[in-house]
């Protein structure tokens, strides 16, 4: 049978929306099954004022079926064959007739007994007993409060319209009881109207300018701006982010085409786009990479009979590119490098300092990170940049879009005429935002987002702050993603813990946190951040274990040491190494870690000879390889110790009577272990069958 | 058409709704929520509808009379109702529908827009409104003021008249607004907006606003003790504009803006709890 909810509330951020609506669909089909009624489907629809949920559910609880247990069959009959008062009893009490009895073989022999049928109760009565409670229990990043109710929604619920079989269910939430009916658009179609079904509630809403479904919004706003573009031969400036806000904002799509002065045109496309999307929402148009003096909006109606909509947007527009102009040209009038001093009147962190401070300590680091690498034409650059980084946080711009910070100064370094790697390293060293955003392209915006990020993780956990579960408050998450996947993306190849030494000196004696704490916590943090990202790119858990516990210092190598063991987890000869190298682990697992080095002149057995010869060419044909990162090779050749490591396990004593000759053959395996430790942990794989 | 022909239209829409039609209040205000017809009367259980124009001033808004757009001080049409009612939003578009907006032609849009004041420990969740991509009103369902849980939950309201009159008028500079048939924006205000801007960004003696501050927050103390509790939250007030000064005269560091928003904070704090103990003993 057909089942119909819908929420009709003020309008509610699409994020709640997209939430709710996945949580109600779950819980609702979880509570059904466990009550027994067949799901036939389930779907949602929304718009920022309604959740709704459709679907096709069994008219009734299936029948339980239970077997009532009486007597032994034994002591149920007198000899003549009539019932017992044993067996009257009991069907007595159970409200059924003697004749009904029947014997039911059990595991512990014949008893007299019956079976019950319950009828299950009709999914209405069910739907009207659990929905109160699923609505109420959504959950909501935030919570609001309305009239005299202490009850908790993201925005107040003004309809709760509950059909199941065409007819309405009663119930009610937040002191609304349900109905119905339902309304329109709340500017062209706020009367209510009766509801008989799906079909026609979606047909009903269609006509009075709600469209429920987000897919269908969506398409209507592409194909229509397709549209408008066709004949001006341009493209949107795409954000998927804005697309899809707006396909939750309304409830009936119309888009429009503004334009703009040409004159505003000599603003950069950032600040032209920015400008647009904050506060109004509108799209900016481009062709091919050029800004062109129009924009699209979406406004939620069905016609603009007078253009109004669009010339009212063209107006507002107007006075904040207006703005935008002015503050382009204002803070141009003053040098970045005249603005450095000003860092100090802004606060980083109040117990880490101003931005001077962090400017100064940028400096340093982008300097020792640039040397690491090994690029010494990019160190004066990106010092230079470090130097200008944050300059931009002085400036109007930045105070009327914030969002704008780093790209803005780097849009001005570039207008003062620095060289491209100074200016794109600023303009690039928030990047990446997120671990789907792209990393800085310039090496020089690469060092210096590292940079400026350690400094504030560093920073903030040696002032004692820590991040646990849903608890981050200075995004030291996010900075750690960052960083990571700046140095995957750029394939940057150098010792962390040496850059963690390094920010610790530069902060010298203002962190709370002894260094050595800060440094043991961070490299751990570090860890698990790696792991986080490793398995979210797919790889098996066992692996990444593999990769990462065989250390992360160097962070590309770890990441290749992953990719290496991903690429031969199915070769055949995979298996059996890690097996014996966990046999390797196992004899020296209790043993003290020897400082005895293998003394080639009393291997006595064959086998002993022939390992420590094979080992040798190995670790030396091995080493390098480590050194370079070529991890897939290092593995094919470990591969080859196997054979005559098993024949070593078979035919010689490890634990052999004599001390010498023991204590030799365990550093053998200690060093054959070391090596192996070093290409990757093996002993965290897990082998299955 | 001119703002003061909108202001009664507002009124006359609102008492319609039952509203009392307070007047202005007669201190500086960041907005017209901290004026006591508001924040006291938003504290208790008992029903209220309140609504008036609020002349709400920003001092670093100051553009000297140069941006067609930005003043240092503007004029809002505040609405409070105790409890919120069921159908407000509605209400809400009535009231511009009888402003003569014909919303069948334009886009209006509620735009996720929480706000906030820790000055006065308040916050509420809610949009701005958008009238064809202008923002228009803010309209809010307060959750809590002095830092106490508000139970009913009132709503509020609070139109910006120069924006709204923009576009009635549909003129693209503020000064250019009749405020009546004969007197212009431009007239009334153009002097003011010069002289403060030039006080609020250059004259105003940062080391006396410093000594208000502090005379103030010392008086709003001492009358807390003694349970006056409207002047004291008059010297919260006068402590809040001083602040406002002294943020426009770039005098304040990070650290010391959040220093002086807890020390104003505290006092309102107080207040309110003081306030609330008095009224559930009445």
């Amino acid at each position: 049978m057909e089942f119909l909810l819908e929420l009709n509330t003020e309008e509610m951020p699409p994020l709640h929306v997209k939430n709710a609506l996945s949580q109600i669909k779950e819980k609702l089909e979880a509570e059904l099954i466990a009550q027994d009624i067949d799901v036939v489907q389930i779907k949602t629809y929304g718009t920022s004022r309604r959740l709704i949920v459709i679907g096709g559910f069994a008219p009734r609880q299936k029948n339980r079926k239970e077997e009532i247990i009486g007597p032994p069959k034994a002591v149920a009959y007198r000899a003549d064959g009539s019932p017992s008062p044993a067996a009257m009893g009991f069907a007595r009490a159970q409200g059924v007739k003697v004749s009904e009895l029947k014997v039911i073989k059990t595991e512990r022999g014949e008893y007299l007994g019956f079976r019950k049928i319950e009828k299950g109760k009709p999914t209405g009565e069910i739907l009207s007993e659990i929905l109160p409670q699923i609505v109420s229990s959504l959950s909501f990043p935030k919570t609001m409060r309305w009239g005299k109710s202490s009850f908790r929604f993201s925005r107040p619920i003004k309809n709760i319209l509950c059909l199941f079989g065409g007819k309405a269910l009663s119930f009610s939430i937040a002191g609304k009881h349900t109905c119905d009916s339902t309304s329109g658009h709340k500017i062209f179609f706020p009367k209510k109207i009766k509801i008989k079904s799906f079909p026609q509630f979606r047909e009903s809403l269609k006509k009075m300018k709600v469209i429920i479904d987000p897919e269908r919004r969506k398409n209507m706003i592409l194909s229509q701006i397709e549209r408008k573009l066709a004949s001006l031969k341009a493209q949107l400036y795409p954000d998927d982010e804005l697309l899809e806000q707006l396909t939750y904002d309304v409830e009936h799509p119309r888009v429009l085409l503004g334009s703009f002065p040409e004159e505003y045109l000599e603003l950069p496309l950032e600040v032209l786009s920015t400008a647009m999307r904050e506060g109004q929402k509108l799209f900016s148009v481009v062709r091919g990479k050029k800004q062109l003096p129009y924009f699209l909006g979406v406004a939620d109606a069905f016609q603009d009979p007078k253009s109004l909509i669009r010339k009212g947007n063209e107006r507002v527009l107007k006075a904040r590119l207006e703005d935008a102009r002015f503050f382009w040209e204002q803070d141009r009038k003053i040098s970045l490098k005249d603005r450095v001093n000003g860092l100090s009147r802004i606060i980083f962190q109040e117990k880490l300092g101003n931005y001077g401070d962090k400017t100064q300590r940028l400096k340093k680091i982008t300097a020792y990170l640039a040397d690491k690498i090994e690029n010494r034409e990019v160190k004066n650059q990106v010092i230079q940049a470090a130097e200008l980084a944050k300059v931009d946080l002085l400036t109007e711009m930045v105070r009327e879009f914030p969002s704008l910070q780093g790209k803005i100064g780097g849009l001005y370094a570039q207008e003062e005429k620095y060289t491209a790697p100074v200016w794109k390293a600023i303009y690039e060293h928030y990047q990446p935002i997120s671990l789907s955003d792209e990393s800085p392209l310039t090496l020089t915006g690469a060092i210096l987002s590292i940079a400026d990020r350690l400094d504030s993780i560093m920073g903030a956990l040696g002032m004692g702050i820590q991040v646990s579960g849903s608890k981050d408050p200075f995004g030291l998450r996010r900075n750690a993603h960052g960083i990571c996947k700046i140095i995957l993306d750029k394939k940057l190849s150098f010792p962390i813990s040496r850059l963690f030494d390094k920010v610790l000196n530069v902060y010298g004696e203002r962190l709370e946190k002894s260094k050595d704490e800060v440094k043991t916590y961070c490299m751990d943090f570090f860890k698990n951040r790696l792991q986080y990202i490793f398995e979210n790119q797919g790889y098996r858990y066992d692996l990444v274990n593999a990769a990462v516990s065989a250390g992360i210092d160097n962070i590309y190598f770890s990441y290749l040491r992953l990719k290496a063991l991903d690429s031969l987890k199915d070769s055949p000869q995979f298996e059996p190494l890690i097996l014996i190298s966990k046999r390797v682990n196992n004899i020296l697992r209790d043993q003290p870690l020897s400082k005895y080095k293998v003394n080639p002149e009393i291997l006595v057995e064959k086998e002993e000879k022939e390992l420590y010869e094979t080992f040798s060419i190995i670790k030396s044909n091995v080493l390098p390889l480590i050194s370079k990162g070529d991890y897939s090779q290092s593995q094919r050749i470990v591969f080859r110790i196997r054979s005559t490591l098993n024949k070593f396990f078979d035919h010689v004593l490890v634990m052999t009577e004599d001390k010498r000759l023991r204590r030799n053959r365990m550093a053998l395996l200690q060093d054959i272990s070391k090596l192996l430790s070093r290409v990757a942990d093996y002993s965290q794989i897990v082998i299955e069958g | 058409m001119s703002i003061q022909s909108l202001i009664m239209n507002l009124q006359k829409f609102w008492d319609d709704k039952g509203c009392y039609l307070a007047q202005s209040y007669d201190l500086e205000v960041g907005a017209g929520t901290m004026t006591p017809d508001t924040f006291f009367r938003v504290l208790d259980e008992r029903p209220w509808r309140v609504a008036y124009v609020q002349p709400s001033r920003r001092p670093t808004d100051g553009r000297y009379g140069k941006n067609p757009h930005r003043v240092q001080k503007h004029f809002q049409f505040q609405v409070i109702i105790k409890p919120s009612p069921s159908d407000i939003q509605q209400i809400y578009l009535k009231s511009l529908t009888a402003l003569g907006i014909n919303l069948q032609e334009h886009d209006i849009r509620f735009d996720e827009d929480d706000w906030e004041s820790p000055t006065i420990g308040a916050w509420g969740v809610g949009w701005q409104v958008l009238l064809d991509g202008l923002e228009i009103t803010q309209f809010t369902y307060f959750q809590q003021a002095g830092g106490i849980d508000l139970f009913p939950v009132p709503v509020e309201i609070t139109y910006g008249l120069e924006r709204l009159e923009m576009f009635m008028e549909v003129k693209d500079n503020i000064y250019d607004l009749n405020w009546s048939r004969d007197v212009s924006y431009r007239d009334l205000r153009l002097l003011e907006e010069k002289e403060f801007s030039e006080y609020n960004f250059s004259y105003a003696n940062i080391k006396r606003l410093r000594e208000f501050f502090l005379l103030n927050e010392k008086e709003a103390n001492q009358l807390i003790d003694k349970g006056l509790l409207l002047p004291a939250y008059d010297m919260c007030l006068k402590c809040s504009h001083f602040f406002n000064l002294l943020d426009s005269r770039g005098a304040i560091s990070v650290t010391e803006r959040v220093k002086m928003i807890a020390q104003i904070r505290s006092l309102v704090t107080r207040i309110t709890q003081k306030y609330v103990a008095k009224e559930n003993f009445s």
